[in-house]
């Protein structure tokens, strides 16, 4: 055999094209997008490393086994599969070989594509010519060589996360070493910073969070979580506190004075500062870190009057700027003043009032409450709006009304038009709660002799009882205004019931007149809302059942078929306050893979906890 | 007859022969040109060496523009430096000397590698496509691959199908997006091939691993101008945090009602822990926050851990916080090794940091800050 790589092609039957592919060599290589499901003689799927020869045997083996034209057969099927796998390594490689001749400046301005070799052979040249231009950064032995050098990494690094290192004494939080990239995040000097207290930086309110997260010692009740199990685990702290200890991990959130001057990206809807005489402001930050014990000779030598050779304990975090989330208004901070958003529960009681509502419609919050969005509906508007009502309830999606009028506190009405849209809980698929975004429609002013007109309308209208389909029954009882709402409410539910218990529920049919004239239906009270969970919990538990019945293949074609309906991504760049497009909800999802994922990681936590000891061998930078 | 067939395959045989050693040699000096250990070098396959040359290749260029001025400027503040002050010049032509570049070095290394560590997570520079062109060396620790073995891969050839759609739209850059450096927060699952033990195995026993994914937009400003996103990708630990007195912890089950909820509550936000059992988390946020309950509440649905960015709980007198949850789905049991893929009930647990002090403590928004409530 000739020498220079595995050569083991020299041997493969003549039909199958060989245009000098080799095999690969064994190594790390990993042709991931073959998930591996391999099986002794599984032709198809294998990860190639030894591939070519045990198919050839297994060639053999069957040639001698089989004869006559089964023999053809047999060898047809066994290579057609061998052949797509060829053909797939084929152009994976054609594939590769076509991106780097795109990267490499020599190969691109010719005309005609070049051949394999030629590209490779430019592409040696190209990285000899880029190590001699980054000079001593690959030559210095002493270091591991890597892709990237030192100074690369910690730039992409800086630049990916918002933040920088930080570490702390936990006596008296003396900051004994922030890194450089403080100077973008607060505006504030490393120098300025390092030796300095950290409380002086520190929003007041946050002090004692601080004060507690750096020296446990003087609070007796530690709480813990244990992810298995997600119950506190109270520990008393005993003579040495092991939250003291190396490795402890910490992560609280603390806002910090800085001195930047606020641009275009700034503005977050993020805590606001107080107003008051302390016009600093600040910027909220996640911490994150460890608690060290480290020898304080190793410090700087202003405290070495006190400290001998005691170690000291400190803890070293990374400091990470809050991600603004991109779905709350970035760029206006002022909310139109004629728009203001509602919540309703799905019997158009107002649960969620904003404050802008009271320039709009005179009352305040708290006395529209509790209260029925009917009884403020004009009569005219009432049939259209109960016909949304209803629709919106069984809709996905945004629900726009017409122009119809609300009345205010004072009598008169103010033209609103809103998109109504139904939050559907994403577990148990059962609508919670009506979102309402109300927009005032200036048209022609409401002058007082408009409202006196408009009230004389009134009076004549009020001896026409509105017909509701569905709602009135012929036996002419007098509709209130606050039952349009509970009935259609009711009439969900209703079919909630339907849809999830037995046939044993005695649930009514949902256009039924009212046997009660008003029943009382608020979703929100606690015994209605366990009764509810209770048969929510159980008909999940049946799905779940079901779904798991059918088995896990079909369990993930559901998820993955539920995908395309799925647009978690928030980053769509509304200008809009309330995406009512963004969370349309799932129809469907297995329960079963999120009983595995959890399983999974729980097996992680394991491990995280594993990790969070090895510091010994840190070299500290300072 | 049969012998000139013959010999015309033995001809084509050889030169095949010689043209696919010829190749080998010029991968094996390829390879021999990246930046890695020798022992790594060796043991790369054809594709992997293209994989690597294409990476190094792309972070040189998107780097280019940084360091390339980046040295120019420190170099140039160092000449004028030493102008000032009449020293004589002595070989500042070729940049600074060796041995203060050794040190910045060695502190750049030593201050990243601790950065790495605690944030508890890996680098990873992602192309448009969904190339990893970069990711750091400790990505193994996370997803038991190394390096070399990720680096020019797509990413999603690792993750998990039904967050691809997902990835996809985080990885759409406009050029607005990429100048303004847009940042990027998501949760995604990916293949980890850890034992439970912390052991590398192979990806044929890959689980998912549920990812927290962070960083911005960059642009390189060389001639072809590339987009790429940086990210940290972290996993989101739940276990053995110290917990300060501004959070507070909570159990709900899968439609995120009550089920428990720590004692810390009504200091931080009135309500008492028995009146909140049963009751709809949604219930107690910011209207205009629902969309970002949701994106949790899906997360937690279907990735089984979610962080779920700032949003505003009302406090029970007035007003509201700002807030931040970390959650988790857990077994409401304790899981049994002997049975551990039976399907057992879930609950979702949270903890919540409060950020903020109360903010309007007048202002009433909703039903259940009401003074007289209308409830019950």
């Amino acid at each position: 055999m000739s020498a220079g790589g595995s050569d083991g092609t020299a041997d493969r039957p003549a039909d199958l094209a060989a245009d000098g592919e080799c095999p690969e060599q064994a190594g790390s290589s990993l042709p991931a997008a073959e998930l591996p499901r391999k099986r002794k003689g599984d032709v198809e799927e294998r990860s190639g490393t030894h591939g070519q020869q045990s198919v050839d045997f297994q060639m053999d083996d069957d040639l001698s086994r089989s004869e006559g034209e089964d023999q053809q057969v047999k060898m047809k099927c066994f290579r057609e599969p061998h052949r797509q796998i060829e053909k797939r390594r084929r152009d994976k490689m054609n594939t590769l070989i076509d991106e780097l001749a795109a990267m490499i400046p020599a190969c691109q301005p010719m005309a005609r594509k070049l051949d394999k070799l030629t590209v490779l052979r430019k592409a040696v040249q190209h990285l000899k010519a880029l190590k001699v231009g980054t000079g001593s950064a690959f030559t210095d032995t002493t270091s591991k060589p890597s892709i990237l050098s030192h100074d690369d990494l910690k730039h992409l690094l800086l630049r990916a996360v918002d933040g920088f290192l930080l570490v702390v004494s936990c006596d008296r939080a003396k900051i004994l070493f922030i890194s450089e990239s403080v100077s973008k995040i607060l505006n504030l000097s490393r120098l300025e910073l390092t030796g300095q207290s950290l409380f002086d930086f520190i929003h007041p309110k946050d002090i004692n969070k601080v004060k507690e997260q750096l020296s446990s010692s003087e609070y007796p009740r530690q709480c813990l979580i244990d992810a298995a199990t997600g119950v506190q685990v109270q520990v008393d702290a005993p003579a040495r506190p092991p939250l003291l200890s190396t490795g402890a991990r910490r992560s609280f959130f603390c806002r910090l004075k800085h001195s930047r001057v606020v641009g275009k990206q700034d503005k977050h809807f993020l805590p606001c500062t107080s107003k008051k005489k302390d016009s600093s402001r600040y910027c909220t930050l996640h911490c994150t870190g460890y608690m060290r014990s480290c020898p304080s000779s190793q410090l700087d030598s202003e405290c070495d009057g006190e400290m001998e050779s005691s170690d000291l304990s400190c803890l070293v975090t990374v400091c990470r700027l809050l991600t603004p989330v991109s779905h709350q208004p970035p760029k206006e901070l002022t909310i139109r003043p004629s728009e203001f958003v509602t919540r309703w529960a799905i019997d158009g009681k107002f649960t969620f009032v904003e404050q802008q509502a009271t320039t709009i419609i005179g009352y305040l919050p708290q006395e529209v409450l509790g209260t029925s969005c009917y009884e403020y509906f004009h009569q005219d508007d009432l049939l259209h709006l109960a016909d949304k009502h209803r629709q919106v309830l069984r809709s996905k999606e945004k629900i726009e009304t017409r122009c119809y009028k609300f009345k205010t506190k004072y009598g008169s009405y103010v033209s609103l038009q809103s998109q109504w849209f139904s939050f559907t809980n994403p577990w148990t698929k059962e609508v919670e709660f009506i979102v309402s975004s109300n927009q005032v429609i200036s048209g022609p002013g409401h002058t007082k002799d408009e409202e006196a007109g408009n009230s004389k309308a009134l009076q004549e209208d009020t001896k026409q009882i509105p017909i509701i389909p569905g709602l009135s029954s012929g036996l002419g009882t007098m509709i209130y205004a606050g039952s349009i709402g509970t009935q259609i409410a009711n009439e969900l539910m209703d079919s909630y019931s339907r849809m999830n218990s037995s046939p044993s529920s005695g649930a009514c049919s949902p256009f039924g007149p009212a046997q009660e004239k008003c029943p009382v239906v608020s979703p929100l009270t606690s015994t209605s809302a366990s009764s509810r969970e209770e048969a929510s919990g159980s008909s999940s538990q049946s799905q779940c059942d079901s779904r798991t019945a059918a088995g896990a293949s079909s369990a993930t074609s559901e998820s993955l078929a539920a995908v395309s309906r799925i647009n978690i991504n928030p980053i769509q760049g509304e200008t809009s306050q309330l995406d009512l497009d963004l969370v349309p909800g799932l129809s469907s999802f297995s329960s079963d893979e999120a009983a595995m994922a959890v399983i999974m990681s729980l097996l992680e936590t394991d491990v995280n906890m594993g990790q969070s000891g090895d510091f010994e061998d840190l070299h500290w930078p300072f | 007859m049969k012998a000139d067939k013959e010999k015309r395959r033995m001809i084509s045989r050889d030169a095949a022969r010689r043209r696919r050693r010829v190749e080998s040699e010029v991968f094996a000096e390829l390879s021999r040109l990246l930046p890695l250990q020798q022992s790594v070098q060796d043991h790369l396959d054809k594709p992997s060496v293209i994989r690597l040359t294409l990476s190094y290749i792309r972070m040189h260029t998107l780097l280019k523009g940084i360091t390339g001025k980046k040295a120019e400027a420190s170099h140039a503040v160092k000449c004028e430096q030493v102008m000032e002050s009449g020293e004589e010049w002595r070989g500042c032509d070729r940049g600074r000397d060796d041995e203060e570049k050794k040190t910045d070095d060695v502190e750049a290394s030593e201050e990243t590698n601790m950065f790495l560590r605690i944030l508890e997570g890996f680098l990873i520079v992602l192309s448009t496509e969904g190339d990893m062109i970069y990711l750091s060396d400790n990505v193994s620790k996370y997803m038991g691959l190394t390096q070399t073995e990720l680096m020019g891969h797509n990413i999603f050839e690792f993750t998990h199908p039904c967050d691809h759609e997902e990835i996809r739209n985080n990885l759409r850059l406009t050029a607005e997006e990429v100048w303004c450096g847009a940042k990027r927060d998501f949760v995604m699952r990916i293949k980890g091939a850890l034992t439970h033990r912390g052991r590398s195995s192979n990806l044929k026993s890959a689980t998912w691993k549920v990812l927290h994914c962070q960083g911005r937009a960059k642009v390189c400003v060389a001639p072809s101008s590339v987009s790429c996103l940086l990210l940290t990708c972290q996993p989101l630990p739940l276990s053995h945090t110290l917990l300060s007195t501004h959070t507070f912890t909570s159990q709900h089950s899968m439609d995120m009602r009550f089920t428990y909820c720590d004692q810390r509550i009504t200091l931080l936000l009135g309500y008492s822990t028995e009146e909140l059992l049963g009751r709809s988390i949604y219930d107690l946020c910011h209207t205009l926050d629902t969309n970002c309950l949701t994106k949790n509440h899906l997360n937690l649905c279907l990735k089984s851990q979610s962080v779920s960015g700032q949003y505003r709980m009302l406090v029970r007198g007035g007003g509201y916080v700002w807030v931040e949850s970390h959650s988790a789905v857990i077994p409401s049991v304790r899981p049994s090794k002997s049975r551990p893929g039976a399907h057992q009930p879930l609950c979702i647990l949270c903890v919540t940091y409060v950020l903020s002090g109360v903010e309007e403590p007048s202002l009433q928004l909703s039903l259940d800050q009401t003074v007289h409530r209308y409830l019950r």
